[in-house]
């Protein structure tokens, strides 16, 4: 299958925004308000942090703040100069500052954006540990949250729950290997029915993990799960 | 209703590099806008992070509420339409108002064939 059909293209898996369960929006926001607007985003890779804080981006902006956004990628020990600028040039009240991959700062680093944060409105962080900053929401991801998003982008459903056991809550690199799958998949794709099995296999049945992990399933709620967008990219830097 | 409409002259929906597009745009936008841009772009889908790049543009100032205006557009030498299986280059035509950035979309291809290039790996399955 080639890119642009593959339902599970990361510009379609970006479509889909987190999903918050057990607090609204406006009760985020009073929490991150009662923590003096300085918190963190906690979870392992691929649980939805970097969507989050995007989400959450776009809310403090229409209250009025500038955001001011960097992500860490791994390795980042410190800031690069594009980025300090980013975050620190002609810092005010009015600017919040979102910082993806917090744990990748050394500690001096780290300690410097603490302090010259304390110029600005607010900063949100994300981070794969707590202790950096108080935590403001803990990303959790279920088998059930996933099976939401792959039905939503494949429009039927399907049970996950052992590729969700396989990436260990890992929502994005589950995307990512049915990404693979689908890739590697000739027409037609593998969730189309299966052929009946007293027939003997055509080739290259069996390949993936599709038949073996992927079947179909009834209808799972999945309403108020927390949502995984995730960003794609290359390495543990996706993750976050 | 608000909506907005892209047409290439004879419908052509294919180019070659360096062929210039011609066509309109329609639109009947309500609350009215203050510009609205034709633009020639071209974008990634696939596996990894989205690239994109504005190629060229055509832009209508101080447009009426519901009006026509005609665009001409150029195509670059490249890059070509494809598709492999971790990626696939799409162009498009895109006119986008402002303030509210309510866009419309109208997919094109161009390569020297006037055909997406299918990447080998793919066209051998």
């Amino acid at each position: 299958m080639i890119a642009r059909e593959n339902p599970f293209a990361v510009q379609r898996v970006l479509a889909i925004r987190y999903r918050l369960a057990g607090i609204s929006w406006d009760e985020l926001l009073d929490r991150l308000t009662a923590l003096r607007s300085r918190a963190a985003l906690v979870g392992p890779h691929g649980h939805g942090k970097t969507t989050l804080l995007e989400d959450l981006g776009a809310r403090l902006a229409g209250r009025g703040f500038r955001v001011r956004s960097v992500t860490l990628h791994e390795g980042d020990r410190r800031l690069a100069a594009p980025q300090r600028r980013e975050l620190f040039k002609d810092l005010a009240a009015s600017d919040f500052l979102l910082l993806d991959g917090a744990e990748q700062l050394g500690r001096l680093a780290w300690l410097e954006v603490r302090t010259r944060a304390r110029s600005a409105g607010g900063l949100v962080i994300t981070s794969h540990r707590s202790g950096l900053l108080p935590t403001l929401h803990e990303c959790r991801t279920t088998p059930e949250l996933l099976a939401g998003i792959v039905s939503e982008l494949l429009g039927k459903e399907a049970a996950v729950e052992e590729l969700f056991a396989r990436h260990e809550g890992n929502v994005r690199g589950a995307l990512r290997e049915l990404y693979d799958s689908y890739a590697a998949h000739p027409n037609p794709h593998p969730l189309a029915p299966s052929p009946d099995p007293s027939l003997p296999p055509s080739p290259g049945e069996g390949e993936g993990f599709v038949k073996e992990s992927f079947p179909l399933a009834s209808p799972a709620n999945f309403s108020s799960s927390p949502g995984v967008g995730g960003r794609e990219g290359s390495g543990e830097e996706a993750g976050r | 209703m608000s909506w907005i409409r892209i047409e290439t002259h004879g419908g052509a929906n294919a180019f070659l590099p360096g062929e210039s597009i011609t066509g309109s745009v329609y639109w009947e936008l309500d609350p009215p806008v203050t510009e609205i841009e034709l633009r020639l772009i071209w974008y990634t889908e696939g596996k990894g992070d989205q690239d994109s790049q504005i190629v060229d543009t055509a832009r209508f100032n101080n447009p009426e509420p519901a009006e026509g205006r005609g665009f001409t557009v150029r195509v670059p030498q490249g890059p070509f339409s494809f598709s492999g299986k971790l990626i696939s280059l799409l162009w498009a035509l895109e006119a986008v108002a402002q303030p509210n950035d309510r866009a419309e979309r109208l997919p094109i291809t161009v390569s020297p064939t006037r055909r997406e290039i299918l990447l080998q790996s793919q066209t051998a399955e």
